[in-house]
């Protein structure tokens, strides 16, 4: 489905990320690992095009989509949240979720800002992640794992064929953590493919299908979680190896 | 996909919640209120009949004209959040376009005012695609550079007239209705600028417009395309200035660079609209009204000189501290709206 080949991304002298090619199959869960500044989020970043990569292609169902501008890689069905919640103060949270439903063609920019069908689907839908009570809150008002909850609110609004999730589970208690698992993989379950960043390993290994690791910028290894466990190069990456204590 | 919105009956019970919030929304509004103003205003020149009221008209008219300009500002510096102060730009090509064409063809301004703000407006459009690429203090110095640039070329360009401007012919009615065609269209300009935002405040272009003053990156990771949203704002909020433009000319009788290029203008645009509240409907009215009364009051209590200008200054200071959102704004943000201002 997600097909990323040779991506790659300077900043000046700095390779974030190096030639990095890996596939996210459709109906699948891949995650995203490695260490601390492997360029995961800039992967991330490149592929959403919020960032220009410097060379490579991304390849969305057999379609080029990586010279195309954000709002039309997320019109072709790929939806993405960012790791530090970015929501829109002073908007509600039905605002917030409805912004992201799909717009066809200028004439609609004129109709009603959310017609009752929208408002429908959006309240249909933080219903399904339990936040409803906290529809008609502003914003900026959330706690941080409800902001969590609102982004993942927003992008199913836009129907997307894959989600791109960076770092869900980032800053959330327990408890929260647990719920987001659920509703991933409910959601994985109707049949959508999501590509996840994320450091919280016990999420990773219970969730995931595949596992791709980067280390600086490339990819290290491959495959189901069990195989990347007990992967070598793994280990080394994430603990330092021999020269270096590691500081994960 | 969607299976999980089964759940039919607790959808129902949702719905009704929110249409009693609508419901709600509703009761906080007074919707006759613009339309009695409006009509009382329309009504007004019939003080003519019985005395001379030419200053009431003027200051009215003149309002007007900052409101016209200040709702057409909104649109791009209260929803979109991209502080302009170069729209006196197009204040300028409107009145020019529109001037021009009265001098050498006699057709007067007001006809062709939409045609002004339409040339304005796609002036927007193609200035926007430049400028609007960067966001911010940048954006705002590029718009005063935008000035200067104008200015200069006005001010060379003998064909019309250069530095000098050009003199207008004033139309044929005596001193006491003189004022009256430029009153109306004044009147009407401003209704249909309110009417304008307040359309596009409820519609989906000023939903992601409100989205993109908060957060453009995450505005266009779901879905809008913000280049395109900001241009069009750009060019809607030259449209009006535009319009402005070309009738303000004709009433004064000559058009000058001086006039319309002068940073002043823009700065009472901007000024209007964050003291009576960005991105609010009625905030460019309530932010026009204010600052023309206290302009007005000090002028005549302090006399012509810079104590007036200072003790503007000075009301005004006081005026965002005690309303940082301006005046319509923080009281919304606190629920003290009187329903009466609460055209949003």
């Amino acid at each position: 489905m997600l097909d990323v080949k040779g991506l790659s991304k300077n900043f000046g002298g700095i390779k974030a990320v190096d030639n990095c090619s890996f596939v996210a199959e459709a109906g699948l869960i891949t995650a995203l690992i490695g260490p601390n500044g492997a360029g995961k989020t800039t992967a991330f970043n490149c592929i959403s095009r919020t960032m220009v990569p410097t060379l490579g292609e991304v390849w969305l169902d057999g379609e080029r989509i990586d010279q195309l501008r954000p709002h039309r890689i997320t019109a072709r069905g790929l939806s993405r949240t960012f790791q530090i919640s970015r929501n829109l103060a002073d908007m509600s949270v039905l605002e917030n979720v409805i912004c992201q439903s799909k717009i066809r063609g200028w004439r609609d920019l004129f109709k009603p800002a959310m017609s009752s069908d929208e408002i429908d689907k959006a309240l249909g839908i933080l219903e399904f992640l339990g936040i409803t009570r906290i529809a008609h809150e502003d914003g900026s008002n959330l706690s941080y794992g409800q902001k969590k909850l609102m982004d993942l609110a927003a992008l199913l609004m836009s129907d997307p064929k894959i989600i791109l999730l960076d770092e869900p589970a980032g800053g959330v208690n327990p408890t929260l953590l647990e719920e987001i698992i659920g509703h991933i993989r409910k959601l994985n379950e109707q049949g959508l493919t999501v590509l996840i960043v994320e450091h919280n390993m016990d999420l990773i290994m219970r969730l995931s299908h595949r596992v791709v690791v980067m280390s600086q910028g490339q990819v290290i290894a491959e495959g189901t979680p069990e195989e990347v466990q007990n992967d070598p190069i793994v280990l080394d990456a994430y603990l330092g190896g021999d020269q270096e204590n590691g500081n994960g | 996909m969607m299976s999980f919105l089964d759940a039919q009956d607790i959808i129902t019970a949702r719905r009704t919640y929110n249409e009693g919030l609508t419901q709600q929304v509703d009761s906080r509004r007074a919707a006759w209120f613009p339309l009695v103003l409006l009509a009382t205003l329309l009504a007004l020149p019939a003080l003519q009949f019985v005395g001379n009221y030419n200053y009431v008209i003027h200051l009215i008219l003149y309002t007007a004209c900052y409101v016209v300009m200040a709702a057409g500002w909104n649109i791009l510096g209260g929803f979109a959040g991209y502080v302009s102060l170069g729209h006196n730009v197009f204040f300028a090509i409107g009145g020019y376009f529109a001037g021009m064409i009265l001098a050498r063809y006699g057709i007067s301004t007001i006809a062709m005012a939409p045609l002004a703000g339409l040339v304005a407006g796609i002036a927007g459009y193609l200035i926007g695609l430049i400028t609007l690429r960067v966001r911010g203090p940048s954006f705002i110095i590029s718009s005063l550079a935008l000035v200067m640039i104008f200015r200069i070329l006005f001010e060379n360009w003998h064909f019309i007239g250069g530095a000098a401007g050009v003199a207008l012919p004033a139309n044929e009615l005596s001193v006491k209705w003189t004022k009256l065609p430029y009153y109306y269209a004044f009147i009407i300009m401003a209704a249909f600028a309110l009417w304008v935002t307040y359309r596009i405040r409820h519609s989906k272009f000023g939903l992601g417009l409100r989205a993109i003053s908060k957060d453009e990156i995450k505005a266009e990771s779901a879905g809008i395309d913000t280049r395109f949203y900001k241009v069009l704002a750009f060019a809607i909020s030259a449209f009006f200035v535009g319009m402005a433009g070309a009738v303000w000319g004709e009433y004064l009788t000559y058009i000058r660079p001086n006039i319309f290029l002068v940073i002043l203008v823009s700065v009472n645009m901007v000024l209007m609209c964050i003291i009576g509240g960005k991105g609010t409907i009625a905030g460019p009215v309530v932010g026009a009204v204010l600052i023309i009364a206290f302009n007005e009051v000090f002028v005549a209590t302090l006399g012509a000189s810079e104590i007036n200008v200072l003790a503007t200054g000075l009301v005004m200071m006081l005026t965002l501290i005690f309303f940082p959102l301006g005046v319509v704004g923080t009281l919304a943000k606190h629920n003290r709206l009187p329903r009466i201002l609460n055209w949003d």
